[in-house]
């Protein structure tokens, strides 16, 4: 266990058999490792079910205390393009492996924000440092790797980890950290972290700088935080005509919470169903939402497209599609 | 030949009201190459150009003119004038370049062109004039520092009248002085359209001179709002006279639809804009510029005719975009924000942007003492969290 204060990385597993879920998996890769020759690796599922911590124990196992010169982390959303993902590729393959490996390891997390032809770009970089180097690759959905990346690779598909497990994890950091929890709060803990289980630590360490007995009334509280809120007030305000101050209040909360407009149109695609109108009404918006959605995918700017998408709200608020 | 190309000046001697002018041409001629470029910037009709043409007649110059019209990217613009920088001229006559109408070359059709020129500056070995309308233009914040800048202001009525009066008296054109007073004072210091009206009106002189009837000029924005809002026409060249570019506009029409709109209307006119947008954003990904055609015609047309009749003409008060402005300020404010979730995102083997969603979530835990040093947070980043 690692000596912070950050609970994901306090009580991040660091071996096979403190990982928690995901059991037929850890067993294949263990045995792999064991034979100290690993293919590339696909690590898919949802977010928070423990790619990267397998990412990270694998690497350990294989290098032991030397792990970190032999291991590159990056991130494909955050990297600026394919062209610095190969130079740094390149930079750490060219030389050799410390160790009893002959190979290096990079772990690629988020391997499906790049796009297609950044894809193909790396699909070269993988064959041309394949002597030297293993990848892994983690991404939500291996649908958007392309298929030769993927036939390199032995797909692991994670699941959402179960209630019982996150009861597990979240067990031993309570009493760790003498918190109280109460079972109505895990309830609530278990539902705001949605299978998440990064989120469930990050939740219940935020509410416990608050109080050390937690209730399921705090964790709503704070899980709230991050939903984008107020959704709801932009477009009540559409849908009484007021146009200036819906589109007002919506750049005010995408700028305030950071909040891409992709996922702004999700949040609305689901609000919409909360809303007191007719409901062949939500069918005609959602079906605006939608079409909003995809024009965003071609367009430039997504407020432009979502203020089209305010103006649909506009019109539904007077019975008009 | 038209009257103000016959008339045009041969001679410094024969320019009128540009004595200090051309005296700063000429040190700019002779302290060559301290200073490398020259702007001349004015209205039209103030003698940008023929001041430049005139500056090589007088010393024996060759001259090499572009016009922004022969440029369309920067190869063009590189393969005809980086020969003619590096190359000594013809029987050993030196040279001026003259770009004119710089004013043309936009960031859009003739990419890069304006940094073409900042580093065709750098290596001439031939003095370049350049002339534009506006050189205040952000665009040309580089060529400002590297170029001499000379101001043509409109010519005096008088100044305007004289010239006038010699031409007629020339071209044998019998008509009264109040008759050319008029064409000066209508000319508003613009002497190439006081010597073309001049030559049109000529032929029947007897007729009234429409002093309504305005010129071709640059127009304000707010006048071009107004015509797209209150108007019902499939305009197609509004946006022609504006030194705006189509993205600008773009801006200013996305603020101001819900001042003119309502209900339908408001619909169709964001409808029209998202089309635009939809085309613009094919254009940034795929270089094919050919569907500005299609972002032009969808916030020209597509506004004025998303409402069913023209609107009356009241006074609508227009407001400058106000998003990118919001957006820069929001983003000087929470820059730390940034800078901190990119330390963390390292830390926790996240993406940066995972964490900037979960910031206020994670903020509590950011802000403890052993973790704040653990990812070496600045004083500011400390000072950030403790205030947000």
């Amino acid at each position: 266990m690692s000596n912070t204060n950050i609970w994901t990385e306090k009580y991040r597993p660091t071996k096979f058999e403190e990982m928690v879920g995901q059991n037929e998996i850890i067993k294949r890769v263990k045995s792999l490792v064991q034979a100290m020759n690993i293919p590339h690796f696909l690590f898919a599922g949802p977010a928070g079910t423990g790619k990267s911590t397998l990412a990270l124990i694998t690497v350990r196992e294989l290098f032991g205390e030397k792990w970190r010169e032999n291991y590159l982390e990056l991130n494909a959303s955050d990297e600026r393009g394919i062209d610095v993902v190969r130079q740094k590729v390149k930079d750490f393959a060219r030389t050799m492996a410390l160790e009893n490996v002959p190979f290096k390891v990079i772990f690629l997390d988020e391997a499906d924000a790049l796009t297609k032809e950044a894809q193909q770009a790396l699909r070269r970089t993988m064959e041309n440092y394949s002597t030297t180097c293993r990848f892994i690759l983690s991404c939500n959905y291996s649908s958007k790797i392309i298929e030769p990346i993927q036939s390199r690779c032995v797909t692991f598909r994670f699941k959402l980890l179960e209630k019982k497990d996150i009861h597990k994890i979240v067990k031993k950091i309570t009493e760790s950290e003498k918190l109280k929890l109460s079972d109505e709060a895990f309830e609530s803990l278990y539902e705001a972290s949605e299978g998440d289980c990064r989120r469930a630590i990050n939740l219940l360490q935020a509410t416990s700088s608050i109080s050390f007995d937690i209730t399921s009334e705090m964790i709503s509280i704070i899980g709230s935080e991050t939903k984008p809120k107020d959704i709801r007030v932009v477009l009540d305000y559409a849908l009484a005509g007021d146009f200036e101050n819906a589109r007002e209040k919506l750049l005010d909360i995408m700028l305030n919470e950071s909040i891409s407009g992709t996922d702004m149109i999700k949040a609305i695609q689901k609000e919409i169903w909360n809303l007191q109108i007719e409901p062949e009404l939500k069918v005609k918006l959602t079906e605006k939402t939608g079409e909003v959605e995809f024009r965003m995918i071609e367009g430039s700017d997504d407020f432009i497209q979502l203020q089209s998408l305010l103006a649909s709200f506009v019109l539904a608020g007077q019975g008009k599609n | 030949m038209t009257l103000s190309e016959k008339y045009r000046i041969k001679k410094f001697s024969e320019a009128v009201e540009r004595d200090k002018e051309i005296a700063e041409i000429k040190k700019f001629l002779n302290d060559f190459p301290k200073k490398k470029a020259l702007i001349l910037y004015g209205p039209a009709g103030t003698g940008k150009t023929s001041l430049s043409i005139v500056s090589a007649l007088e010393n024996n110059f060759e001259i090499l003119e572009l016009n922004a019209s022969d440029l369309r990217n920067r190869q063009s613009l590189e393969a005809r004038l980086k020969p003619a920088t590096e190359q000594q001229a013809l029987f050993k006559k030196s040279k001026i370049i003259l770009m004119d109408e710089i004013d043309g070359v936009t960031g859009t059709t003739d990419a890069g062109g304006i940094q073409e020129l900042v580093r065709l500056i750098v290596t001439t070995k031939y003095p370049i004039i350049m002339t534009c309308n506006d050189v205040w233009q952000l665009k040309f914040s580089q060529l400002r520092q590297k170029a001499k800048l000379i101001e043509l202001k409109p010519l005096s009525l008088n100044a305007i009248f004289s010239i006038l009066i010699k031409i007629a008296e020339k071209e044998g054109i019998r008509s009264g002085n109040d008759f050319l007073k008029q064409v000066a004072i209508k000319s508003q210091g613009d002497l190439r359209a006081a010597i073309n009206d001049l030559q049109s009106y000529s032929a029947n002189y007897d007729i009234e001179i429409d002093m309504q009837e305005k010129r071709d000029v640059e127009e304000s924005i707010f006048n071009i709002l107004r015509k797209l809002f209150k108007n019902r026409e499939p305009f197609l060249d509004l946006f022609d006279r504006t030194n705006l570019s189509l993205d600008e506009i773009m801006l200013w029409i996305e603020e101001n639809i819900p001042k003119e709109y309502k209900n339908i209307a408001l619909a169709k006119a964001y409808y029209a804009l998202g089309n635009a947008d939809v085309f613009r954003g094919r254009i940034y990904r795929n270089q094919s510029w050919r569907f500005l055609i299609y972002q032009n015609i969808f916030q020209s047309a597509g506004i004025s005719l998303a409402k069913t009749s023209q609107h009356p003409a009241t006074f609508t008060k227009y407001e400058r975009p106000r998003r990118i402005l919001k957006i820069w300020m929001h983003n000087q404010k929470i820059e730390k924000r940034k800078t901190i979730s990119k330390k963390y995102a390292r830390f926790v083997h996240c993406s940066t942007k995972r964490i900037l969603r979960d910031f206020n979530l994670l903020k509590p835990i950011i802000n403890q003492e052993d973790v704040q040093k653990k990812l070496r947070l600045s004083e500011e980043e400390i000072d950030f969290l403790n205030k947000n």
